[in-house]
């Protein structure tokens, strides 16, 4: 569940509006991005929704992002946190400042995407439509800790199919552009496949040297796997987890090619799932 | 001029703004109220002792956060010597027929903690209640109701959840305590995962576990370290 929302977010916030979305990399292109993502949550979406609180747990993804052109119309794209760090804190007694539960961390590798996107559109087409094929790789780990409730990953190894489509356009001398998309997301080992959707929308300022944008993501889940009260885990990588997150980027170009991106996120809904803001800081290079 | 730029942000931006992301990655302490009323639980009530027999009394002090704390002194009393005497270790002496109060204190802090049981001397001995129940109700956002009883022996007893109880099954890591606070698991007795969610069950508890050892049926959340719901035990 937590993956879901990590994973989620990361990829949008690492996917900027020179990447990703209805458009793929033309053929030797590139666009790279390191970056760190963080959330330290101390309450989370309950079951019904409302907002419980919990021990604050952090956890922290350094990663790398990557998209290359194989053809004009085929883009492999890469998703590598080869740095995660999950913790939580230590549970102390007010009355006598004692520990009553040790904070524990694991650091790990943290699961990885690799995934294909094809141009169904022809390049240069006023609305660029793409598919992308997905699959989440389990390198992370999925119990650590003496409670073995600390994970850089779910265990799972999942699949998912989505389309994009996206369009540019001018608003006076601003150019804006737009992307949509929806997708299914199979999963291994009991946990309940789900239907991601989400929108972006993006405007260049300052010659388009910055950008500003703002994506809606959504999960909804099927709900065809176990409860998470009946699953082997006793991590807050729930199964069944639901939400729709707002994520706010911004990206400046110091070079032609090299930037800096900052991006905020926050799930305003949700199921199950940490109900505290995301941040994520990144260096980019645009081989454009 | 893009190096000079480049440096700029290394070392006024990226370099600051990761240190301080280290930073936040550090555990850090979360503070839980606690406290709770210190007290001394007489573990083996008695009604009525046989007058001319011996009863040995046990009792525990819990202090403010309901830990157990084994090495305090307790001094025991009884209000009618003549009926009852008792020494420092709890054995009491039923000498006439009558009703006195059995007294166990301590002190903590500036304060004296005491506990006070009456006690009938007469034809025969009578022990405590040998069942305790409490209603179990929901301290957050999920569902958790139901009633239960707590009966048996030490080292044997029985928890049984009644046909009206529902807790939710979307949680992961639902865990069943008995604790002498609330609030908190330290020192709390882990019964087990909560693997039913709806219905009747019961839960067989050994390890030497007594019927008045605690006064709580505590719901936790293992990976969010926090309650879900709980039962006074009555």
């Amino acid at each position: 569940m937590k993956k879901i929302f990590i994973v989620l977010l990361t990829i949008t916030s690492a996917m900027t509006l020179i990447a990703g979305g209805g458009w793929p990399q033309p053929k030797g292109k590139g666009y790279f991005k390191l970056s760190e993502w963080w959330i330290v949550s101390d309450q989370h979406y309950t079951d019904v929704g409302r907002i419980d609180p919990n021990i604050t747990i952090g956890v922290f993804n350094t990663s790398l992002y990557a998209e290359y052109g194989f053809t004009d119309r085929l883009t492999g794209v890469l998703y590598f946190p080869f740095f995660s760090r999950n913790y939580y804190n230590n549970q102390v007694s007010a009355t006598t400042l004692e520990i009553i539960i040790p904070g524990e961390a694991i650091n790990s590798i943290g699961d990885t995407d690799l995934s294909l996107k094809y141009a169904i559109s022809k390049p240069g087409s006023k609305i660029a439509f793409a598919a992308t094929a997905l699959l989440g790789l389990p390198l992370g780990k999925d119990s650590g800790g003496a409670l073995n409730n600390l994970q850089t990953g779910d265990g799972e190894f999942n699949q998912m199919l989505r389309l994009d489509a996206g369009t540019s356009f001018n608003v006076g001398s601003l150019p804006f552009y737009s992307n949509v998309y929806s997708g299914v997301n199979n999963r291994t080992n009991d946990f309940s496949d789900e239907f991601r959707y989400g929108a972006e929308l993006g405007v260049g300022l300052l010659n388009k040297k910055w950008w500003i944008n703002a994506k809606l993501d959504a999960v909804v889940s099927f709900k065809n796997g176990l409860p998470s009260g009946l699953s082997n885990s006793t991590t807050i990588f729930a199964n069944n987890a639901e939400y729709t997150s707002l994520t706010m980027e911004t990206a400046y170009y110091v070079t032609d090619k090299l930037g800096v991106s900052v991006a905020y996120g926050t799930a305003f809904s949700g199921k199950i799932i940490l109900a505290n803001p995301s941040y994520s800081v990144g260096v980019f290079l645009d081989l454009k | 001029m893009g190096r000079i730029l480049i440096l700029r942000l290394l070392t006024r931006g990226i370099i600051p703004a990761g240190l301080l992301i280290l930073l936040s990655g550090c555990i850090g302490d979360d503070l839980i109220s606690d406290e709770v009323e210190p007290e001394i639980r007489i573990l083996n009530p008695v009604v009525s002792i046989e007058v001319g027999t011996t009863y040995q009394f046990e009792a525990r002090f819990f202090n403010n956060v309901g830990i157990d704390d084994p090495g305090r002194e307790l001094r025991w009393s009884s209000s009618e010597t003549q009926i009852l005497t008792i020494d420092d270790n709890g054995l009491a002496r039923a000498l006439a027929l009558g009703t006195t109060i059995v007294s166990v204190e301590t002190d903590f802090g500036s304060d004296i903690i005491k506990e006070n049981l009456t006690v009938v001397v007469s034809g025969e001995t009578v022990t405590g209640g040998d069942t305790r129940s409490g209603v179990i109700v929901s301290t957050s956002s999920y569902v958790l109701e139901g009633s239960f009883t707590l009966s048996g022996a030490t080292g044997d007893l029985n928890l049984d959840i009644d046909a009206s109880y529902k807790a939710t099954s979307a949680l992961p890591g639902l865990y069943l305590y008995l604790s002498n606070n609330p609030n908190s698991t330290a020192d709390a007795y882990e019964v087990g995962a909560v693997e039913v969610f709806e219905g009747a069950h019961s839960y067989n508890i050994k390890d030497n576990v007594g019927l008045n050892d605690y006064d709580y049926l505590l719901y936790y959340c293992k990976p969010f370290n926090v309650k879900v719901g709980e039962g006074k035990i009555e």
